[in-house]
Protein backbone atom coordinates (compact mmCIF):
# COMPACT_ATOMS: atom_id res chain seq x y z
CA UNK A 1 0.00 0.00 0.00
CA UNK A 2 1.58 3.37 -0.97
CA UNK A 3 1.94 5.63 2.35
CA UNK A 4 0.25 8.69 2.07
CA UNK A 5 2.45 12.05 2.92
CA UNK A 6 0.82 15.03 4.20
CA UNK A 7 1.10 18.00 1.89
CA UNK A 8 4.68 19.99 2.43
CA UNK A 9 5.82 23.23 1.57
CA UNK A 10 9.14 23.45 -0.60
CA UNK A 11 11.43 24.02 1.87
CA UNK A 12 10.57 20.84 3.83
CA UNK A 13 10.58 18.68 0.62
CA UNK A 14 14.22 19.95 0.12
CA UNK A 15 15.62 19.99 3.98
CA UNK A 16 13.86 15.91 3.79
CA UNK A 17 15.94 15.39 0.88
CA UNK A 18 19.50 16.88 2.56
CA UNK A 19 18.34 14.24 5.62
CA UNK A 20 17.76 11.07 3.55
CA UNK A 21 20.79 11.91 1.24
CA UNK A 22 23.70 12.67 3.29
CA UNK A 23 22.81 11.77 7.18
CA UNK A 24 24.67 8.15 6.71
CA UNK A 25 27.95 10.15 5.56
CA UNK A 26 27.55 12.46 8.38
CA UNK A 27 27.14 10.35 10.61
CA UNK A 28 30.11 8.38 9.44
CA UNK A 29 32.17 11.33 9.25
CA UNK A 30 30.94 12.33 13.21
CA UNK A 31 31.99 9.10 13.71
CA UNK A 32 35.41 9.50 12.97
CA UNK A 33 35.45 12.86 14.46
CA UNK A 34 34.38 11.87 18.10
CA UNK A 35 34.72 8.10 17.62
CA UNK A 36 31.15 7.63 20.12
CA UNK A 37 28.20 6.38 18.04
CA UNK A 38 25.63 8.35 20.43
CA UNK A 39 27.43 11.65 20.37
CA UNK A 40 27.80 11.00 16.26
CA UNK A 41 24.13 10.83 16.26
CA UNK A 42 23.58 13.53 18.31
CA UNK A 43 26.34 15.90 15.97
CA UNK A 44 24.21 15.08 13.00
CA UNK A 45 20.65 15.87 14.64
CA UNK A 46 22.41 19.07 15.75
CA UNK A 47 23.57 19.65 12.31
CA UNK A 48 20.88 19.41 10.56
CA UNK A 49 18.33 21.38 13.24
CA UNK A 50 21.08 24.23 12.23
CA UNK A 51 21.20 23.64 8.55
CA UNK A 52 17.42 23.76 8.66
CA UNK A 53 17.08 27.10 10.77
CA UNK A 54 19.96 28.37 8.18
CA UNK A 55 18.35 26.68 4.77
CA UNK A 56 17.64 29.84 3.23
CA UNK A 57 21.23 30.92 3.46
CA UNK A 58 21.85 27.80 1.42
CA UNK A 59 22.29 29.18 -2.58
CA UNK A 60 24.36 26.63 -4.22
CA UNK A 61 22.67 23.27 -4.03
CA UNK A 62 25.41 21.64 -5.56
CA UNK A 63 28.03 22.57 -2.64
CA UNK A 64 25.13 21.20 0.04
CA UNK A 65 27.22 18.43 1.15
CA UNK A 66 29.95 20.83 1.81
CA UNK A 67 27.94 23.19 3.49
CA UNK A 68 27.03 20.24 5.82
CA UNK A 69 30.42 18.93 7.08
CA UNK A 70 31.39 22.75 7.21
CA UNK A 71 28.31 23.07 10.31
CA UNK A 72 29.13 19.23 11.52
CA UNK A 73 33.15 20.29 12.28
CA UNK A 74 31.82 23.68 13.64
CA UNK A 75 29.10 21.55 15.75
CA UNK A 76 31.89 19.30 16.79
CA UNK A 77 34.43 22.24 17.49
CA UNK A 78 31.97 24.00 19.62
CA UNK A 79 30.95 21.08 21.57
CA UNK A 80 34.93 19.57 22.29
CA UNK A 81 35.36 23.74 23.04
CA UNK A 82 32.71 23.47 25.50
CA UNK A 83 33.98 20.20 26.99
CA UNK A 84 37.39 20.25 26.48
CA UNK A 85 37.62 16.26 25.97
CA UNK A 86 39.94 14.09 23.62
CA UNK A 87 39.03 14.30 20.42
CA UNK A 88 41.73 12.04 19.25
CA UNK A 89 41.16 8.78 21.23
CA UNK A 90 38.55 6.47 18.92
CA UNK A 91 38.64 3.23 21.36
CA UNK A 92 35.06 1.63 20.43
CA UNK A 93 35.52 0.46 16.97
CA UNK A 94 34.22 -3.03 17.05
CA UNK A 95 31.63 -2.37 14.41
CA UNK A 96 31.82 -5.27 12.32
CA UNK A 97 29.59 -5.57 9.17
CA UNK A 98 26.92 -9.01 9.75
CA UNK A 99 26.81 -8.84 5.49
CA UNK A 100 31.29 -9.30 5.47
CA UNK A 101 33.20 -12.72 5.53
CA UNK A 102 35.09 -13.53 8.49
CA UNK A 103 38.76 -12.78 6.83
CA UNK A 104 36.83 -9.54 5.55
CA UNK A 105 36.04 -8.06 8.61
CA UNK A 106 39.78 -8.83 10.14
CA UNK A 107 40.90 -6.72 7.78
CA UNK A 108 38.39 -4.20 8.16
CA UNK A 109 39.04 -4.12 11.88
CA UNK A 110 42.74 -3.98 11.64
CA UNK A 111 42.46 -0.68 9.32
CA UNK A 112 39.78 0.87 11.10
CA UNK A 113 42.15 0.75 14.06
CA UNK A 114 44.95 1.61 11.84
CA UNK A 115 42.54 4.94 10.54
CA UNK A 116 41.80 5.68 14.48
CA UNK A 117 45.18 5.70 15.53
CA UNK A 118 46.30 8.60 12.52
CA UNK A 119 46.57 11.85 13.83
CA UNK A 120 43.74 13.99 13.07
CA UNK A 121 45.40 15.55 11.05
CA UNK A 122 45.88 13.03 8.66
CA UNK A 123 42.87 11.33 9.65
CA UNK A 124 40.21 14.52 8.77
CA UNK A 125 41.69 15.10 4.84
CA UNK A 126 41.55 11.52 3.97
CA UNK A 127 37.71 11.49 5.82
CA UNK A 128 36.66 13.97 3.56
CA UNK A 129 38.04 12.84 0.52
CA UNK A 130 36.95 8.90 0.75
CA UNK A 131 33.93 9.63 2.64
CA UNK A 132 33.12 13.18 1.32
CA UNK A 133 34.35 12.47 -2.21
CA UNK A 134 36.05 16.10 -2.22
CA UNK A 135 39.39 16.88 -4.30
CA UNK A 136 42.26 18.37 -2.88
CA UNK A 137 41.02 21.95 -3.85
CA UNK A 138 38.11 21.42 -1.64
CA UNK A 139 39.34 19.54 0.94
CA UNK A 140 41.66 22.52 1.64
CA UNK A 141 38.83 25.05 1.31
CA UNK A 142 37.37 23.26 4.22
CA UNK A 143 40.54 22.58 6.51
CA UNK A 144 41.57 26.26 5.37
CA UNK A 145 44.62 24.78 4.56
CA UNK A 146 46.74 25.18 1.33
CA UNK A 147 46.03 22.42 -1.29
CA UNK A 148 49.98 21.48 -1.15
CA UNK A 149 49.77 20.99 2.24
CA UNK A 150 46.38 18.48 2.05
CA UNK A 151 47.83 16.60 -0.39
CA UNK A 152 50.79 15.94 1.79
CA UNK A 153 48.70 15.47 4.38
CA UNK A 154 46.78 12.90 2.20
CA UNK A 155 49.98 10.82 0.58
CA UNK A 156 51.31 10.55 4.50
CA UNK A 157 48.05 9.47 6.05
CA UNK A 158 47.98 6.46 3.22
CA UNK A 159 51.80 6.00 3.75
CA UNK A 160 51.03 5.38 7.50
CA UNK A 161 47.90 3.31 6.77
CA UNK A 162 50.48 1.05 4.42
CA UNK A 163 52.95 0.95 7.38
CA UNK A 164 50.81 -0.13 10.05
CA UNK A 165 49.08 -2.56 8.46
CA UNK A 166 52.52 -4.35 6.88
CA UNK A 167 52.67 -3.18 3.54
CA UNK A 168 55.71 -1.87 3.62
CA UNK A 169 56.31 -2.77 0.45
CA UNK A 170 53.64 -0.25 -1.31
CA UNK A 171 54.64 1.90 0.98
CA UNK A 172 58.32 2.09 0.02
CA UNK A 173 56.92 1.93 -3.46
CA UNK A 174 55.26 5.24 -2.64
CA UNK A 175 58.29 6.67 -0.97
CA UNK A 176 61.19 6.07 -3.47
CA UNK A 177 59.42 8.32 -5.98
CA UNK B 1 53.09 15.11 -16.11
CA UNK B 2 55.87 12.56 -15.72
CA UNK B 3 55.91 8.94 -13.63
CA UNK B 4 57.59 11.11 -10.09
CA UNK B 5 54.19 13.80 -10.68
CA UNK B 6 51.49 10.81 -11.01
CA UNK B 7 52.66 8.67 -8.32
CA UNK B 8 52.55 12.14 -6.30
CA UNK B 9 49.07 12.71 -7.34
CA UNK B 10 48.43 8.86 -7.06
CA UNK B 11 49.61 8.74 -3.35
CA UNK B 12 47.10 11.81 -2.26
CA UNK B 13 44.73 11.83 -4.65
CA UNK B 14 43.72 8.30 -6.34
CA UNK B 15 40.47 9.14 -7.99
CA UNK B 16 41.97 12.60 -8.99
CA UNK B 17 40.17 13.50 -12.66
CA UNK B 18 42.96 15.85 -13.90
CA UNK B 19 43.46 15.37 -18.21
CA UNK B 20 47.37 14.69 -17.52
CA UNK B 21 46.91 12.56 -14.52
CA UNK B 22 44.19 10.15 -16.99
CA UNK B 23 46.41 10.87 -20.24
CA UNK B 24 49.48 9.74 -18.16
CA UNK B 25 48.33 6.45 -16.74
CA UNK B 26 46.63 5.69 -20.17
CA UNK B 27 50.18 5.80 -21.78
CA UNK B 28 52.58 4.29 -18.90
CA UNK B 29 52.33 0.77 -18.30
CA UNK B 30 53.93 0.70 -15.07
CA UNK B 31 51.89 3.57 -13.70
CA UNK B 32 48.70 2.08 -14.83
CA UNK B 33 49.60 -1.05 -12.65
CA UNK B 34 50.18 1.33 -9.86
CA UNK B 35 47.24 2.71 -10.38
CA UNK B 36 45.29 -0.72 -10.33
CA UNK B 37 47.22 -1.54 -6.66
CA UNK B 38 46.09 1.88 -5.13
CA UNK B 39 42.06 1.47 -6.42
CA UNK B 40 42.26 -1.82 -4.97
CA UNK B 41 43.42 -0.32 -1.08
CA UNK B 42 41.12 2.64 -1.79
CA UNK B 43 38.51 -0.05 -1.79
CA UNK B 44 39.42 -1.35 1.01
CA UNK B 45 39.43 1.77 2.72
CA UNK B 46 36.56 2.99 1.97
CA UNK B 47 34.94 -0.08 3.49
CA UNK B 48 36.34 0.68 6.61
CA UNK B 49 35.55 4.04 6.98
CA UNK B 50 31.73 3.58 5.53
CA UNK B 51 30.80 2.28 9.75
CA UNK B 52 27.01 1.03 9.88
CA UNK B 53 24.69 3.85 10.47
CA UNK B 54 21.94 3.83 12.79
CA UNK B 55 18.71 2.45 10.22
CA UNK B 56 16.32 5.39 11.25
CA UNK B 57 18.65 8.04 11.50
CA UNK B 58 16.84 10.26 8.90
CA UNK B 59 13.06 9.60 10.35
CA UNK B 60 14.54 10.43 14.19
CA UNK B 61 16.43 13.70 12.54
CA UNK B 62 12.98 14.73 10.51
CA UNK B 63 10.89 14.14 13.40
CA UNK B 64 13.47 16.58 15.75
CA UNK B 65 12.85 19.45 13.35
CA UNK B 66 9.08 18.81 13.32
CA UNK B 67 9.29 19.06 16.65
CA UNK B 68 11.21 22.22 16.59
CA UNK B 69 9.35 23.52 13.61
CA UNK B 70 6.00 22.92 15.94
CA UNK B 71 7.39 24.47 19.07
CA UNK B 72 8.34 27.48 16.88
CA UNK B 73 5.28 28.16 15.44
CA UNK B 74 3.99 28.24 19.03
CA UNK B 75 6.23 30.31 20.12
CA UNK B 76 5.16 32.81 17.59
CA UNK B 77 1.44 32.60 18.53
CA UNK B 78 2.69 33.28 21.84
CA UNK B 79 0.53 36.16 23.31
CA UNK B 80 -2.57 35.51 21.24
CA UNK B 81 -4.12 32.32 22.72
CA UNK B 82 -5.31 33.22 26.16
CA UNK B 83 -4.17 31.55 28.90
CA UNK B 84 -7.04 29.23 29.32
CA UNK B 85 -7.12 27.50 25.91
CA UNK B 86 -3.02 27.40 26.07
CA UNK B 87 -3.55 25.79 29.30
CA UNK B 88 -6.25 22.91 27.28
CA UNK B 89 -3.64 22.89 24.62
CA UNK B 90 -0.54 21.73 27.31
CA UNK B 91 -3.33 19.10 28.62
CA UNK B 92 -4.15 17.78 24.48
CA UNK B 93 0.00 17.75 24.21
CA UNK B 94 0.91 16.03 27.69
CA UNK B 95 -1.53 13.50 26.75
CA UNK B 96 -0.75 12.70 23.54
CA UNK B 97 2.98 12.63 24.61
CA UNK B 98 1.71 10.30 27.04
CA UNK B 99 -0.11 8.35 24.59
CA UNK B 100 2.56 8.21 22.41
CA UNK B 101 4.22 4.34 22.02
CA UNK B 102 7.82 3.46 22.43
CA UNK B 103 10.42 4.92 20.30
CA UNK B 104 14.30 3.91 19.82
CA UNK B 105 16.66 5.43 22.18
CA UNK B 106 17.60 8.64 21.76
CA UNK B 107 21.09 9.98 21.10
CA UNK B 108 21.71 11.55 24.25
CA UNK B 109 19.64 8.16 26.54
CA UNK B 110 22.61 6.41 24.47
CA UNK B 111 25.04 8.42 26.09
CA UNK B 112 23.66 8.06 28.92
CA UNK B 113 23.30 4.37 29.03
CA UNK B 114 27.33 3.91 27.56
CA UNK B 115 28.46 6.22 31.12
CA UNK B 116 25.70 3.99 33.23
CA UNK B 117 27.22 0.64 31.83
CA UNK B 118 31.03 2.17 32.71
CA UNK B 119 29.83 3.03 35.90
CA UNK B 120 29.03 0.33 38.63
CA UNK B 121 27.17 0.94 41.65
CA UNK B 122 27.57 -1.52 44.18
CA UNK B 123 25.12 -2.38 46.55
CA UNK B 124 27.03 -1.26 49.72
CA UNK B 125 26.86 2.10 47.78
CA UNK B 126 23.43 2.74 48.07
CA UNK B 127 22.39 0.72 51.42
CA UNK B 128 20.72 3.90 52.28
CA UNK B 129 18.87 7.85 51.51
CA UNK B 130 22.00 9.96 51.02
CA UNK B 131 21.33 13.32 52.24
CA UNK B 132 19.41 15.76 50.85
CA UNK B 133 21.37 18.62 50.94
CA UNK B 134 24.08 16.06 49.16
CA UNK B 135 21.68 16.22 46.45
CA UNK B 136 21.42 19.60 46.79
CA UNK B 137 25.12 20.23 46.58
CA UNK B 138 25.70 17.48 43.09
CA UNK B 139 23.07 19.32 41.45
CA UNK B 140 24.66 23.41 42.40
CA UNK B 141 27.88 22.06 40.44
CA UNK B 142 26.27 21.87 37.57
CA UNK B 143 25.01 25.02 37.98
CA UNK B 144 21.16 23.74 38.81
CA UNK B 145 19.40 25.41 42.09
CA UNK B 146 16.47 22.82 43.27
CA UNK B 147 13.14 23.47 45.17
CA UNK B 148 13.37 20.20 46.58
CA UNK B 149 14.69 16.93 46.91
CA UNK B 150 12.81 13.62 46.51
CA UNK B 151 13.04 11.11 48.76
CA UNK B 152 14.53 7.84 48.02
CA UNK B 153 17.49 9.00 46.86
CA UNK B 154 20.29 6.40 47.71
CA UNK B 155 22.85 7.34 45.58
CA UNK B 156 23.99 10.70 44.32
CA UNK B 157 27.24 11.57 42.24
CA UNK B 158 28.62 14.07 39.51
CA UNK B 159 29.32 12.42 36.57
CA UNK B 160 30.45 13.00 32.80
CA UNK B 161 28.10 11.48 30.10
CA UNK B 162 29.96 11.90 26.95
CA UNK B 163 30.69 15.53 26.72
CA UNK B 164 27.95 16.79 28.79
CA UNK B 165 27.83 17.27 32.72
CA UNK B 166 25.55 15.21 34.71
CA UNK B 167 23.87 14.28 38.11
CA UNK B 168 24.13 10.22 38.49
CA UNK B 169 21.73 8.90 41.19
CA UNK B 170 20.30 5.78 42.04
CA UNK B 171 16.41 5.14 43.31
CA UNK B 172 15.86 1.72 44.56
CA UNK B 173 11.92 1.76 44.04
CA UNK B 174 9.09 -1.14 44.65
CA UNK B 175 9.74 -2.46 41.52
CA UNK B 176 13.68 -2.49 41.59
CA UNK B 177 16.47 0.45 41.02
CA UNK B 178 15.75 3.32 38.74
CA UNK B 179 18.96 4.85 37.62
CA UNK B 180 18.13 8.75 37.43
CA UNK B 181 20.61 10.99 35.31
CA UNK B 182 20.01 14.55 35.25
CA UNK B 183 22.20 15.91 32.16
CA UNK B 184 22.36 19.45 33.66
CA UNK B 185 23.34 21.43 30.10
CA UNK B 186 21.25 19.83 27.10
CA UNK B 187 17.30 19.96 26.97
CA UNK B 188 15.93 17.39 24.78
CA UNK B 189 13.39 17.72 22.40
CA UNK B 190 10.51 15.68 23.73
CA UNK B 191 9.47 13.38 26.08
CA UNK B 192 10.35 9.39 25.02
CA UNK B 193 10.01 6.26 26.38
CA UNK B 194 12.11 3.33 25.28
CA UNK B 195 13.59 -0.17 25.69
CA UNK B 196 17.30 -1.14 25.41
CA UNK B 197 19.01 -4.54 25.93
CA UNK B 198 15.52 -5.56 27.85
CA UNK B 199 15.21 -2.73 30.14
CA UNK B 200 13.08 -0.05 29.99
CA UNK B 201 14.09 3.78 29.79
CA UNK B 202 12.48 7.46 29.80
CA UNK B 203 13.71 10.56 28.68
CA UNK B 204 12.17 13.81 29.88
CA UNK B 205 12.68 17.50 29.05
CA UNK B 206 13.00 18.89 32.41
CA UNK B 207 14.44 22.62 33.47
CA UNK B 208 16.95 23.62 31.41
CA UNK B 209 17.85 19.45 30.52
CA UNK B 210 16.68 16.75 30.30
CA UNK B 211 16.15 13.94 33.06
CA UNK B 212 16.78 9.74 32.07
CA UNK B 213 15.27 7.39 33.84
CA UNK B 214 16.62 3.21 33.14
CA UNK B 215 15.26 0.60 34.87
CA UNK B 216 14.31 -3.13 34.64
CA UNK B 217 10.62 -1.77 34.96
CA UNK B 218 9.14 1.71 34.01
CA UNK B 219 6.10 1.38 37.06
CA UNK B 220 8.28 4.02 39.15
CA UNK B 221 8.67 6.30 36.25
CA UNK B 222 5.58 8.65 36.45
CA UNK B 223 6.02 9.30 40.47
CA UNK B 224 9.97 9.55 39.44
CA UNK B 225 9.38 12.04 36.82
CA UNK B 226 6.53 13.49 39.24
CA UNK B 227 8.53 14.62 42.17
CA UNK B 228 12.02 15.78 39.37
CA UNK B 229 9.24 17.99 37.90
CA UNK B 230 8.14 19.58 41.29
CA UNK B 231 12.24 19.81 42.29
CA UNK B 232 13.29 21.01 39.28
CA UNK B 233 10.58 23.24 37.33
CA UNK B 234 8.89 25.10 40.15
CA UNK B 235 11.95 27.01 41.53
CA UNK B 236 13.32 27.64 44.94
CA UNK B 237 10.57 27.31 47.05
CA UNK B 238 10.52 28.73 50.46
CA UNK B 239 12.53 27.43 53.71
CA UNK B 240 12.12 23.71 53.22
CA UNK B 241 13.60 22.28 50.10
CA UNK B 242 12.58 18.71 51.39
CA UNK B 243 9.37 17.41 49.83
CA UNK B 244 6.98 15.50 52.02
CA UNK B 245 7.05 12.13 49.90
CA UNK B 246 6.31 11.62 46.39
CA UNK B 247 2.65 10.09 45.28
CA UNK B 248 2.59 6.84 45.11
CA UNK B 249 5.77 6.09 46.98
CA UNK B 250 6.95 4.67 50.48
CA UNK B 251 7.75 8.42 52.49
CA UNK B 252 10.46 6.01 53.89
CA UNK B 253 12.30 2.93 52.34
CA UNK B 254 14.18 -0.18 53.88
CA UNK B 255 18.12 0.08 53.23
CA UNK B 256 18.61 -1.56 49.81
CA UNK B 257 20.07 -5.34 50.04
CA UNK B 258 20.27 -5.94 46.33
CA UNK B 259 23.54 -7.57 44.60
CA UNK B 260 25.65 -4.84 42.92
CA UNK B 261 23.35 -2.72 40.52
CA UNK B 262 24.80 -3.64 36.90
CA UNK B 263 24.24 -7.33 37.69
CA UNK B 264 20.73 -6.65 39.30
CA UNK B 265 19.75 -4.80 35.86
CA UNK B 266 21.59 -7.19 33.40
CA UNK B 267 19.69 -10.12 35.42
CA UNK B 268 16.13 -8.90 35.92
CA UNK B 269 13.22 -9.82 32.95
Amino acid sequence: MKTVYPPMDSRQHQFEALVRGHSTDLYRYAYWLCGQDALAQDLVQDTFLRAWRALDKLREVSAVKAWLITILRREHARLFERKAMPSDDIDDLDLPDPQAAPERRTEESALRQAIATLEPKYREPLLLQVLGGFTCAEIAGQLGLGEAAVMTQLFRARQKLKGQLGNEEQAAEISEL
Amino acid sequence: MNCLEFRRRLGSEPASALDAFVTHRQECPHCAAAQSRADEFETRIRRAVEVPAPFNLADRILLAQTTEMRHDQRGRRRGVVVIALAAAASIVVAFIALRQPEQAMPALAGLVIEHLNEHVVSATDMESPVPKQAVMDAFAARGVSLASVPDGVNYVHKCPAGPYATVHMVMPESSGAVSVVYVADKPTMQRVDFRHDGMRGREVPLGKGSLIMFAAAAGDFDAIESGWRAALEQGVAGNDPVLPGLSGLPASREPFSGPVFRRALVAAP
